[in-house]
């Protein structure tokens, strides 16, 4: 079905990409520096023989040498589909052609994204994350065991080396989550750890990362305790996990209890804390789903899967503490169908929130999703809506601003497409390029840096 | 350098003729008993602290199968709530799993740990190694596969049971295996989730089974002693008896047979294993309650004798608030070809709410643990029969609910 690992090879030797630059050049060098020292006794030869390896090492780096600062992987993750039976009927997202994650490369500079290629095979990998350093990432595998919600067994999570000249992905090790319907992974600051949200069996959990990137033993697991109004909220439902700015404190969105949660988290030993500082509740019913804070660490913004709403949290860095100082409706005064936002981010600059949304007029028709466009006022971090952009797809559970910030990937889930956006920095406005890749059920994208 | 060649040769043969404790040590016939206990909760109950308790934590003693002798138990590692003990097949490891310990009270269960202690083969002392998250609440049970290689938990709050990796000196490591049980059963007051109570490894290590009480079945899972996985067996489970509450499960030495104790209804269900498909069959519902008793039962442990020949099991009682009893210890006898049981005897525990006992290896005596009334009661086991008979000796200590043994050397 897709075109063999070559491909991206030559997709990627364009010429324009034939050119010294610094690193390879810096990698020669040092090369030359190594070759002096260990051929002190080796003097007739040295010179021949510190060209071979000069001329060898600038074709071993080659693809990796030739990235510019504007060459980035996007790594597609999925769902490759359930064996779920519903009523004794197939159910639910199982006509996937999906085989794992794909990779493509983006050019920061041109816009230009390649075709994607399979990455890895790995069933459902419906949430990725990078290590800070980029050389490692990590792969939850939702319930590959499901043969149905009443026997969700156990999700998975997979740690990967990064090939940084291709992108390709190999399998370190893989472990158990610790919970059921893993929804979301993500690093603490120093890369030691990874963090699940589990929202099946409510609970999260910290898995240590070893030196060479595989996963070792389970640091911390705590169970959520608590419900809320909606049905779906009968039990704790986590559904996002990540580090405070500086890595003291760990923040869970709980979809169930309708409660942003802080814990306090112990770098080293990897262990969370039971619930506190206090947490901070949405309106009943809202379901949070996806946190981010801002670059400056000053704010945290929650988005609400049911209500589409955001709320604007004060956050004291030295307590761990989030005080709601604004809740932004996402959704249209005059729409009234079924809201279900998704994906969260804030643009590196700090002046733009992006919200993504997934709606529906009946059961039958979808329709507009959106991604929601947000100004931050610099001193309070309040919301003031800009636009609403159609998101060239269906269902966009998830999108990416890449690390320059010049563009927008956004994953519609059931137009199996990643629509490329060009977003204006000073507006903040996006508009669509027209780009667009074809991946079949695309849950989340990352960005790694190419060959550096 | 002649002299100090010599004297080289001197300090090696003397080294080599001190008994080497750790290598090959002389056994003595003598164990050591360890006892598990809760060491309180910090949850309220009705608007009143509950859950006081004067433990410490694991507590041992020395005990002589040939003289029935017992030491009086001495706290062995401080340890919050060791509810459930293993021991390693090497003999030189414990783990313990500790209950919640940062917990508010049922409701707010938020994590269990498991620990592994070294043991002093001479004093019985405990070492701790290392304590990792069980990954779930409540955790109530916890074994060891045949190989020592990894321990299994069942985590009665969460529904779920794990695996976590022994390395090779004791210590725990990764997480290989997380299941999630899903489903209710009859009673909504105990059933309205899973609750698995116990996993144990069949007698060829190729399945776990676990006895769920929040949904009345069996679990069988595939157990993959290479990397510590658990796989969900086909079929998935067998049916226990409606309403029961399989708490405790034990195969029989030859593991041709497994008997499911009922917690609610005090049931032992017989089922032959089919060791090749990991399956079970009924053989018989034996009933430890006799039909004139009017109250609740709350039954706890079971344990087939060393000799294979009868099959011993424990029932918690009370007929009213504070009406404890009548508790009891109740004695079967198994039938060899066909491993049905027939009643023997009913033993009161000399103490109230017997969670558990435990038959000592060389099958001579049975220590029953009486959590309410502190106290472990020693019985002598007439081996023909089955027939417990109380001794004088009894233990003191606070909330016992776990009884394990290991062979004490020096």
């Amino acid at each position: 079905m897709y075109p063999c690992a070559s491909y991206l090879w030559l997709r990627t030797s364009e010429p324009h990409d034939f050119i010294f630059s610094a690193a390879s050049l810096r990698r020669v060098s040092d090369c030359f520096l190594v070759v002096k020292e260990i051929n002190i006794f080796m003097k007739p030869i040295r010179s021949m023989f510190c060209l071979v390896i000069a001329f060898a090492f600038a074709i071993l780096a080659g693809p990796a040498a030739l990235a510019q600062d504007t060459d980035f992987f996007v790594y597609a993750g999925t769902y490759t589909g359930f064996k779920w039976v519903h009523h004794s009927k197939p159910y639910g997202l199982g006509e996937s052609q999906s085989k794992g994650i794909y990779v493509s490369r983006f050019n920061a500079a041109t816009g230009e994204l390649s075709e994607p290629q399979l990455a890895a095979e790995v069933i459902n990998p419906s949430f990725l994350t990078i290590s800070p350093n980029h050389r490692f990432l990590y792969a939850v595998s939702e319930d590959p065991l499901s043969v149905g919600p009443p026997l969700d067994h156990s999700s998975y999570v997979s740690a990967f080396a990064i090939d940084p000249g291709t992108g390709k992905l190999r399998l370190l090790n893989k472990a158990p989550a610790s919970g059921t319907s893993t929804c979301h992974i993500s690093m603490d600051r120093t890369g030691k750890y990874v963090f699940m949200a589990n929202f099946g069996s409510g609970s999260v959990s910290v898995i240590r990362v070893k030196e060479d990137g595989s996963l070792g033993e389970l640091t911390s697991f705590i169970q959520n305790v608590g419900h809320s109004v909606a049905p779906i909220q009968s039990e704790p439902h986590p559904h996002w996990i990540g580090p405070s700015p500086d890595n003291r404190f760990v923040i869970v969105s709980d979809l169930g209890m309708d409660q942003v949660l802080v814990f306090r988290f112990d770098a080293a030993t990897g262990m969370l804390s039971p619930p506190g500082p206090p947490s901070v509740s949405v309106y009943p019913g809202g379901g949070p789903r996806h946190f981010t804070f801002d670059p400056a660490g000053k704010f945290g913004y929650q988005l609400s899967e049911m209500s589409g709403v955001v709320d604007v949290l004060a956050w004291d860095a030295a307590q761990g503490t989030l005080t709601t100082i604004q809740r932004a409706q996402t959704v249209p005064h005059d729409f009234f169908g079924g809201n279900h936002s998704a994906e969260i981010e804030i643009l590196p600059n700090g002046k733009f929130l992006y919200e993504s949304n997934r709606r529906t007029l009946s059961e039958t028709e979808r329709a507009p999703d959106t991604i929601g466009v947000f100004a931050i006022d610099p001193k309070q971090g309040t919301l003031t809506p800009v636009e609403q952009s159609l998101s060239g797809g269906v269902m966009p559970r998830n999108f990416k601003i890449d690390p320059t910030g010049k563009y927008l990937l956004a994953a519609n889930q059931i137009s199996n497409n990643i629509v490329l956006f060009a977003i204006d920095s000073n507006t903040g406005r996006l508009s669509n390029t027209g780009k667009e890749i074809k991946v079949d059920t695309p849950v989340c994208l990352q960005f790694v840096p190419a060959g550096r | 350098m002649k002299n100090i060649r010599n004297l080289a040769l001197l300090g090696l043969v003397a080294i080599l003729s001190v008994p080497c404790a750790w290598c090959s040590p002389a056994a003595t016939g003598d164990y050591f008993v360890y006892f598990g206990t809760y060491t309180g909760f910090t949850y309220m109950k009705e608007g009143l602290p509950a859950g006081g308790s004067n433990s410490k934590g694991i507590y041992v003693s020395r005990f002589k199968p040939a003289t029935g002798e017992v030491s009086k138990p001495e706290l062995a590692a401080e340890i919050v709530n060791p509810a459930f003990l293993a021991v390693h097949p090497n003999q030189r490891f414990l783990y313990v799993a500790t209950e919640d310990p940062l917990s508010l009270g049922p409701d707010f269960d938020h994590a269990s740990y498991v620990s592994a202690f070294s043991i002093d083969a001479a004093t019985g002392k405990l070492h701790l190694l290392n304590t990792l998250p069980t990954g779930g609440t409540s955790t109530c049970y916890l074994s060891i596969d045949k190989t020592g290689r990894y321990v299994l938990m069942a985590n009665f709050g969460s529904s779920s049971v794990t695996v976590l990796r022994i390395k090779e000196d004791g210590s725990l490591g990764e997480q290989t295996a997380f299941m999630k049980q899903v489903g209710h059963g009859k009673d909504p007051s105990f059933q309205s989730q899973a609750h698995p109570h116990s996993i144990d490894v069949s007698p060829d290590n190729r399945f776990a089974v676990v006895s769920d009480l929040g949904v009345d079945k069996l679990f069988i899972y595939r157990f993959d002693a290479a990397s510590g996985a658990l796989s969900p067996d086909t079929p998935p489970f067998v049916e226990a008896e409606e309403g029961g509450g399989p708490r405790h499960f034990v195969f029989d030495s030859a593991g041709k047979f497994g008997y499911a104790l009922h917690e609610m209804s005090g049931f032992v269900v017989v089922m032959a294993w089919d060791p090749a498909s990991g399956t079970f069959t009924k053989v018989q519902d034996a009933k430890s309650l006799t039909p004139d008793f009017i109250g609740a039962n709350d039954s706890a442990e079971i344990a087939i004798h060393p000799n294979g020949k009868f099959l011993y099991e424990s029932n918690r009682r009370f007929r009213g608030p504070n009406l404890w009893g009548p508790d009891s210890i109740g004695v079967f006898s198994i039938d060899a070809a066909k491993g049905t049981l027939t009643e023997v005897e009913q033993v009161p525990p000399r103490g109230t709410m017997p969670r558990q006992f435990a038959i000592d290896p060389t099958g001579a005596y049975l220590f029953a643990a009486n959590e309410l009334t502190g106290n472990v009661v020693l019985f002598r086991v007439d081996s023909n029969t089955g027939r417990l008979s109380p001794t004088k000796t009894e233990l003191k200590i606070d909330v016992p609910v776990c009884i394990v043994f290991v062979a004490a050397h020096q």
